[in-house]
């Protein structure tokens, strides 16, 4: 179906000595939004496939980046923020270079690590939120999963501590709760 | 892409069908219909032909109730809905979140029931233009409708916004390319700039990218402003942007005849939300002192608007209403839904045509697992992973006629191409028929009383 076949990413470009500057974890910028790829996959109600994972599931990086923390395309990540834990494919930015920033499609991935604050203003921050990301050796799971593992709610044995959500009190009005 | 042959084996045409996909709400769509389904679509983007050739697979056709084990049973239509307004008509804080795929005629039920039980009624605007919508009962809505922008402009800004990603047949349609009265030329006549921190699809076409930092925005309108006001700027860059760059930029959007800028949710969800709108609200006004200059927030879904412009025709307020005390009331921060679900207040949410799975943060969602939620919805999506009733409706624009509204506020009635499947019913008889049967229960406890 040509509706959701996405072009090719091209290839992590290597730089000179990337192994000078490689790290295990890098400190990034998500930012959340909508892609046209993963638009027409979730408009056609294709959720439950593996292309919505593929179209959504997808932490966009530099290249620069990616050759710091080692990862090709399609190779998959963990991005940690304050607020939970989610694993991720990684693949070459179409808009890049933007160094120092992931983008991660709107979707049920990005969904776990955002930040739901509003600043009483009713909309949470889906942009410009801290996060770390690292190489993991974990598949992304498909969204069924994702939705069953994070919020658990008709597996009533599991243990609470398999939640992938951080235990952490939205403040209203406070960005860092003290520590 | 591939080369795809030209769709040749169907049995009909129906010809000016309404896109049921972005708020540009493209009324010239063609559906190549053969056995009842369409085929193909003529004219919709990438995103309006993927939702209208839809994936019949994960098509809900049933309702379905959770039983014990938390899988979902196929039910029949009377037991689906007696458990939904049992629900509905026992909740404390019920929230009705959704709407926004749905007609207007739908709203309509959709109010008398918010009405009768005491709920929140919420729209999708709560997540994405919800910042618009204060910024514009702060300080204005110098508004102009898609054909004057078609007809006259001759600068058309995007913020914040990914046009070409988000709303494919903008540019085309309404902005960048079609030739207008005034603008014979099409595409040659119009300077488009594209103002995002990230080197978008759509800053990839335009004249001019100004890729301001992240979060940047307040100052950089700021800056824009004080120079339009004959203020010399004292840093050297602002936002990451020179101010030679800011100076020139605003001396070509003070020498143009008639601009037009399209905002979206890259300005209301960086950190100063509902500020970043008001500044370029008052940009605008500050550019009109000059030259004739109007805005348009990008509107995601089909019908957005229309849920807002007919909660504040019917109710005074445009979204997230409450009608707890009995009288509608609106206090941001307070009766939104992002906010009751994290302080943990709702005990019955309904969704219907909207995905929360999909687009709410998880700390939002995750008290979404601990209450009963109904969806009404066509598609199996990740909402549905964590509903409890679900009922089929129908799609708005294809298989049910209903009026929505613009991005700019125009209504547009959508026609019916094809049929339902059969066991589906229209959202609007889905909402009347849940109203009434609440109305018997609550009308059977006040008799009891």
């Amino acid at each position: 179906m040509t509706y959701i076949e996405k072009p090719p990413v091209p290839n992590v470009v290597k730089y000179d000595e990337p192994m000078a500057t490689k790290r295990n974890k890098l400190e990034v910028m998500l930012n959340t939004g909508s892609d046209i790829y993963q638009g027409a996959c979730k408009k056609r109600g294709s959720t439950l496939k593996d292309e919505y994972r593929h179209a959504s599931g997808t932490a966009y990086m530099d290249p620069r980046d990616m050759a710091r923390l080692g990862v090709k395309n399609w190779d998959t990540a963990l991005v940690k923020t304050d607020w939970g834990e989610v694993v991720v494919f990684t693949a070459h930015s179409r808009d890049a270079p933007h160094e120092g920033q992931i983008f991660i499609c709107k979707g049920p991935w990005a969904n776990v690590i955002v930040s739901p604050e509003t600043y009483c203003c009713c909309d949470p921050t889906y942009k410009g939120v801290e996060a770390t990301i690292e190489k993991t050796d974990k598949e992304p799971l498909l969204m069924a999963d994702l939705m069953a593992e994070v919020y658990m709610k008709y597996d009533k044995d599991a243990e609470k501590s398999t939640n992938r959500l951080t235990e952490k009190k939205i403040n209203v009005g406070i960005t860092k709760p003290e520590e | 892409m591939a080369y795809e042959e030209p769709i040749t084996d169907y049995d009909e045409i129906v010809e000016n069908c309404t896109c049921a996909f972005c708020g540009c709400n493209c009324d010239d769509l063609t559906y190549l219909i053969k056995d009842g389904h369409v085929v193909g679509v003529r004219h919709a983007c990438r995103l309006g032909a993927s939702k209208v050739m839809e994936d019949m697979d994960q098509r809900l056709l049933v309702p379905m109730i959770r039983n014990e084990e938390g899988d979902l049973v196929e039910t029949d239509w009377d037991t689906a809905l007696d458990k939904a307004a049992e629900l509905i008509a026992g909740s404390v804080r019920p929230v009705f979140y959704g709407w926004s795929e749905t007609s207007v005629e739908t709203m309509k039920h959709g109010i008398r029931l918010g009405e009768l039980v005491g709920a929140v009624l919420d729209n999708q605007a709560t997540i994405c233009h919800g910042p618009s919508l204060q910024a514009v009962q702060n300080a204005g809505y110098p508004v102009n409708t898609l054909g004057e922008v078609k007809n006259r402009a001759d600068m058309i800004v995007y913020s914040g916004n990914n046009a070409m990603n988000s709303h494919p047949r903008h540019l085309g349609r309404y902005s960048a390319f079609p030739r207008g009265y005034f603008r014979k030329r099409g595409r040659f006549d119009k300077t488009i700039v594209t103002m995002d921190p990230r080197y978008t699809d759509t800053a990839k076409m335009s004249d001019i990218w100004v890729g301001f930092e992240q979060n940047g925005d307040y100052e950089f309108y700021n800056a824009m402003r004080a120079v339009l006001r004959g203020k010399k700027l004292k840093k050297d860059v602002i936002s990451g942007i020179p101010k030679e760059d800011i100076e020139d930029l605003v001396e070509a959007m003070k020498t143009t005849q008639y601009g037009s800028l399209f905002f979206g949710l890259g300005l209301t969800h960086t950190l100063s939300k509902q500020r970043n709108i008001d500044i370029a609200i008052n940009l605008i006004q500050d550019l009109n002192k000059f030259t004739k200059w109007n805005l348009v927030p990008m509107r995601g879904h089909f019908n957005v608007n229309g849920f807002n412009i007919f909660m504040a025709f019917e109710m005074g307020f445009p979204y997230g209403v409450d009608f707890s005390r009995g009288y509608p009331r609106y206090m941001n921060g307070e009766t939104n839904t992002i906010d009751l679900l994290t302080r943990e207040e709702p005990d019955v949410f309904m969704v219907i045509a909207a995905d929360p799975g999909a687009h709410f943060p998880g700390g939002a969602n995750r008290h979404l697992a601990n209450i009963p939620v109904i969806q009404i919805d066509i598609h199996w999506g990740p909402s549905t992973e964590i509903a409890d009733i679900v009922l089929p409706g129908s799609f708005i624009g294809v298989e049910a006629a209903g009026t929505s509204y613009r991005m700019d506020g125009v209504p547009i009635y959508m026609k019916k191409a094809i049929d339902k499947p059969e066991t589906c019913r229209d959202d609007e008889w889905i909402v009347r028929e849940l109203h009434e049967r609440v109305q018997k229960i609550k009308g059977s406890q006040i008799a009891s009383k």
